[in-house]
């Protein structure tokens, strides 16, 4: 019994200290992450909820306002607009977080590398990021989904690529700054082999900052896919998008302009969500930085 | 004389002069002079068909300024002169003999004659210059320019219709001049010289095209107009503002911007022109991709078609369906096209008797217009049981695959000209470079063989009634919406002619 | 101050014979068959041939990339598959848009973040600084093609004072000019303004507790000329490196932008290069803005180290 006390009082110490912590970041990065958090939910159990399939037209309800069928209306062509803004948090989603992850692993890799080792292949490593940050990277990814096929693996793959010198940057500069640290000396006086300095002493530091990033890169790839999709060039139709709701909703400003207005709505407070928690976990980890 | 009367004579003289002037009615009503802006949709290529091949309804409307034809169309549809002063044709219909208008001119200053005219065709028909535009007139054999007033062309096969056909504005009919084709070389693209109403001033790319009343014109007195600014405005929602911004005069518009058009129509500043032109948009399906080559799942695709609920949902109920290749716009008229009724339970049991699954990508065109098309069709062809992919392409791109036949599904059009022939006996018979759906059928082949030999008007229209029976039930192609064209203007803009061909022609128009 | 300016060019060469040489990589790569797609209905096998050979397609890649390199250098970008003009003759037709554009979003920008900078900076903390830093935070948030959604909803459809969409030529009409480019360049300027208040702002922070900042307000001089003349100075070097990146970013022609408001610039000749598959005009264009961005990059490294003593004394 005295266990279970025990017990039930470190819970409560944990969660009122957990709390406290997250309350020290401040209501507004909560409220971020409620926001993050119910999105997520939503995207993952969409096929739970009680929702009309998104794809599926009431070709007489068009431009609907808000009934019962139908809680936010529907679309030009009839389609729910719920069910198309919980359907198109899945897939922006998705893009949103596997891309950055192709940046991170080998923009990350590339940068710390190349922060660690110096020399030529440092210079390699910046020179040749510097050539692909002179491309207009919108221009790029459109040409591959117009000529590659407009699949959402495509799509994915060449954000993930775009993403990938920035990575490298952020990876590199927080290696630089790390690497000169006594106990990286320490290590290497004491015959520690390379790798092992790398993977045991550098990564746990430098790792903070690069997922800080992820997050911002989170934020900023949800504007690139939607940026394509409002093109007509990313997410293929009939699966439904944020960005390509939007620019669907284009047509019908002037009769229905919620149908433009609501995707909006729901890209800006997920990005807005994302770079709140991004920048919070960077200025803490980075205090030099973190003037907002 | 008292001054009384002398003031009387000369009150008499101003008075019949003037009277005259007044009495007259609507023929001395035009007004000279003033800019017309026209917003088109499509940004314009050029002009040189060995460059561009066929020209797009942003080019034919261009051409119509720049160039004339042989031939024009009145209200009626009958075929006027224009470049040709009059025309006779062989017992065969094989050869037809056309008598030039003399004294013509190229802005240039060259001489417009029957050379010219062959020049034109010679040049398009080189298979050394490998032109797309070739195949529209294979039916050609040759020009013959015995003098320079007289062109005879020699045709393979029989026309009768061959006037009226010559009217339309496209690359293979408007005469260029051949001086300039020669001297301007991979320029002439961009810098045409024509012997229409109108001379190209400047022209940016993606931007305007501004022309200038042509001085020395052949018919006197027109164009009415001094300059037309053409602009291309892809965008229709821009194009639309710009005509109630008054920054466009007249602007170019389909069914699909439908809430605009029902919007122009109840505003009196605006007049809305129609013309309901035969054929349609039209669907060639590939027999010789599978599941295609099963006429069941090809019937099944056609009778899962909710025409009047797809038109709701795309144009607001403004397109008519269509049930055979010719339309209201025709002068074929079918008692019994064949047509298969919209059958979902139907649909959905032939797809079951078929067996396997049924998937395959469809060609659209990326823009809105063809995306929201795209997918109101994946959504019929859902409820029937099939599974259709989107495949996004350009529209040149779309001219390119159907050719090269790398596609299952593919949009085309059947335009609005004055004979069916032409357009059928290209996508149907078989060994036609166009004949999309890689379908032979010797019935079909004698039937449109028929027809194009037969001068009677009613047994042609039994023959082509027939070819649409047959088309039909064999499911090879399938029919979307009549031909509808539009034009907005403000109701200033007077004396537009009918669209003929889906083209505006505003070389005869003027500002109130 | 030579040796500084021969090693940057020392590097610069490099990269842009890099640009060069991914640019031709790419627009190489990408279309599949060229040959085949430009013939369409016309490619029998002999047509294809024949027309590989005339364009040389069946020569190795590096041949046909010197090739392509030595009509650059000599002002050759070759001419559009689709209409026969000569590349950079369109490409120069379209820059006075985009530049038209640039300078305008840039100009309006600056206009917006600079006053705003310099109040929050001086009143660091205060609920002002808060507040704008907490907008500005927000229009981060917002894409380029949403606030232009929004502007042309605002100002076109519902109090309908601007154009939604359209271009007219300065020469033509000058105020139309201006009315068409209001909206896309606010829209420019709105996505650019956060970044450029935040950099000018944390710098002008930094260097308001120097210690000669200090020692002038112990001297009595006025807030107003302190903060204008000894504190903004030495605080807009980040902000000019921003700026001028943003630039030559720019030139890329602002493709969102320049789309929704039909603008006929150098982004919409990509668009339309890409949607027609004209290579040509893909692969010079590219190679334009690219360059572009590079040499832009690089003239600004020269004025920041003509700004900062401290930089063109320091070893790499």
């Amino acid at each position: 019994m005295r266990t279970g006390e025990a017990v039930a009082g470190s819970v409560v110490r944990n969660a009122t200290e957990a709390w406290a912590r997250l309350a020290a970041f401040g209501w507004l990065f909560g409220l971020a992450l409620a926001w993050i958090a119910a999105i997520v939910i939503a995207a993952g159990s969409a096929d739970l909820l009680p929702l009309p399939s998104p794809t599926d037209m009431d070709m007489l309800a068009r431009r609907e306002a808000p009934s019962f069928a139908h809680w936010l209306g529907t679309d030009r062509l009839g389609r729910d607009m719920l069910a198309r803004l919980v359907y198109g948090a899945r897939i922006s989603l998705t893009v949103a977080i596997l891309a950055p992850l192709i940046g991170l692993l080998i923009g990350g890799a590339l940068g710390i590398l190349a922060g660690y080792f110096r020399g030529g292949l440092e210079t390699l490593v910046v020179g040749g990021v510097d050539v692909l940050l002179a491309f207009p990277p919108l221009v790029l990814a459109l040409a591959v989904m117009a000529y590659l096929g407009q699949t959402l693996a495509n799509l994915t793959y060449i954000i993930g690529i775009l993403s990938i010198p920035a990575f490298t940057r952020v990876a590199r500069a927080a290696t630089l700054s790390v690497a000169k640290r006594e106990f990286i000396l320490a290590a290497r006086a004491m015959g520690a082999t390379e790798l092992r300095i790398l993977l045991r002493e550098l990564l746990p530091n430098v790792i903070l900052p690069l997922l800080a990033f992820f997050l911002l890169a989170v934020a900023v790839t949800i504007v690139v896919e939607g940026a394509l999709s409002f093109l007509g060039l990313g997410v293929p139709p009939p699966a439904p998008s944020w960005g390509g709701m939007i620019g669907e909703g284009r047509e019908s400003l002037e009769t229905a302009p919620r149908i433009a207005f609501l995707p909006a709505l729901f890209m800006f407070l997920t990005v807005l969500s994302f770079n709140i928690v991004g920048d919070t976990l960077r200025a803490t980890t980075d205090p030099r930085q973190g003037a907002a | 004389m008292s001054r009384a009367v002398r003031f009387g004579v000369m009150l008499t003289g101003i008075l019949m002069l003037a009277l005259p002037l007044l009495g007259s009615g609507a023929a001395q009503a035009q007004k000279r002079g003033g800019s017309l802006t026209v917003g088109l949709e499509l940004d314009i290529a050029g002009f040189d068909p060995l460059k561009v091949g066929v020209f797009d309804t942003s080019a034919n409307m261009a051409a119509a300024l720049l160039f004339d034809t042989l031939t024009s169309l009145d209200d009626k549809g009958e075929a006027q002169p224009k470049l040709a002063l009059s025309w006779s044709h062989a017992e065969d219909y094989k050869t037809w003999t056309f008598k030039l208008r003399p004294g013509v001119k190229f802005h240039d200053g060259t001489v417009f004659d029957a050379q010219a005219v062959k020049f034109n065709i010679d040049r398009q028909k080189d298979p050394k210059n490998k032109c797309r535009c070739a195949f529209y007139i294979a039916f050609l054999k040759e020009v013959q320019a015995p003098d320079p007033l007289t062109a005879i062309f020699v045709l393979t096969d029989p026309s009768v219709n061959l006037p009226k056909i010559m009217a339309f504005a496209s690359s293979n009919n408007v005469v260029q001049s051949p001086a300039a084709m020669q001297g301007r070389g991979d320029d002439y693209n961009r810098n045409p010289v024509g012997t229409g109403p109108f001379v190209l001033k400047s022209w940016t790319a993606g931007d305007r095209m501004v022309l200038e009343k042509n001085p020395n014109y052949w018919n006197e007195g027109r164009p009415y107009l001094d300059r037309v600014v053409l602009r291309p405005l892809p965008d229709s929602q821009a194009r639309f503002a710009s005509l109630e911004a008054g920054e466009s005069d007249l602007i170019w518009d389909d069914e699909f911007d439908s809430d605009n058009i029902l919007k122009a129509k109840k505003t009196p500043s605006l007049s809305v022109h129609q013309h309901v032109g035969s054929g349609a948009s039209v669907y060639a399906i590939n027999t010789k991709a599978p599941p295609f080559d099963d006429v069941r799942v090809r019937r099944a695709l056609v009778m899962a078609l909710d025409r009047p609920k797809w038109s709701q949902v795309l144009t607001n109920g403004l397109s008519r369906p269509a049930t055979n290749p010719y339309g209201e716009g025709s002068w074929v008229k079918c008692k019994d096209d064949g047509a298969l009724p919209f059958d979902l339970a139907k649909a959905q049991a032939l797809l079951k008797d078929y067996g396997k699954p049924v998937k395959f990508k469809m060609l659209v065109t990326a823009t809105p217009r063809g995306r929201a098309n795209g997918q109101v069709l994946q959504q019929f062809w859902k409820l029937a049981g099939a599974e259709m992919e989107i495949e996004q392409v350009d529209q040149t791109a779309i001219v390119t695959r159907a050719f090269a036949r790398q596609f299952e599904l593919t949009p085309w059009r059947i335009v609005d000209l004055a004979d069916p022939d032409p357009q059928m006996y290209a996508n149907f018979r078989t060994g036609s470079p166009v004949a999309l759906a890689n379908y032979s059928n010797p019935e079909l082949d004698r039937l449109l063989d028929h027809a194009r030999v037969t001068a009677d008007p009613e047994k042609r229209s039994e023959d082509y009634c027939a070819i649409s029976r047959l088309i039909n039930s064999e499911a090879i192609w399938f029919w979307g919406f009549q031909n509808t064209y539009y034009a907005i203007a403000k109701a200033k803009v007077k004396g537009l002619p009918k669209l003929h061909n889906g083209v505006i022609d505003v070389s005869p128009t003027w500002l109130e | 101050m030579l040796g500084f300016i021969a090693t940057r060019i020392g590097y610069l060469i490099p990269v842009l014979i890099a640009v060069t040489l991914l640019t031709f990589l790419i627009a190489s790569l990408l279309p599949g068959d060229l040959a085949h797609a430009m013939l369409g209905d016309q490619a029998t096998p002999e047509a294809v041939e024949a027309l590989r050979r005339d364009m040389g397609l069946d020569q190795p890649l590096w041949w046909r990339y010197l090739n392509w390199l030595v009509g650059i250098v000599q002002g050759d970008f070759g001419r559009s598959f689709r209409t026969g003009e000569p590349v950079l003759g369109a490409i120069l037709a379209r820059l006075p848009v985009s530049l038209e554009l640039m300078l305008l979003a840039e100009v309006t920008a600056l206009a917006i973040s600079i006053p705003l900078a310099i109040h929050c900076a001086a009143h660091s903390g205060g609920p002002f600084d808060r507040v704008v830093t907490g907008i500005a935070f927000a229009k981060l948030s917002i894409p380029n093609f949403m606030a232009a959604i929004l502007l042309i909803y605002l100002f076109a459809v519902e109090l309908r004072w601007l154009p939604a969409t359209g271009y007219v030529p300065f020469a033509e009409d000058g105020l139309g000019n201006v009315r068409a480019m209001v909206l896309p360049a606010l829209t420019l300027a709105l996505a650019e303004w956060p970044v450029l208040m935040r950099v000018l702002r944390s710098d002008m922070i930094a260097v308001l507790q120097e210690d000669y900042i200090t020692m002038a307000r112990a001297k009595g001089l006025k807030s107003r000329r302190i903060l204008f003349v000894h504190a903004l100075k030495p605080s807009s070097l980040t902000l000019i490196t921003v700026a001028g990146i943003n630039i030559g970013r720019l030139i890329g022609g602002a493709v969102i932008v320049e789309s929704v408001f039909a603008l006929p610039g150098i982004g919409r000749l990509l668009l339309g290069a890409i949607y027609t598959r004209d290579f040509m005009i893909l692969q010079g264009v590219v190679l334009f803005v690219a360059a572009g961005f590079v040499i832009v990059n690089f003239l600004v490294d020269m004025l920041y180290a003509v700004l900062d003593p401290r930089i063109r004394h320091a070893h790499r």
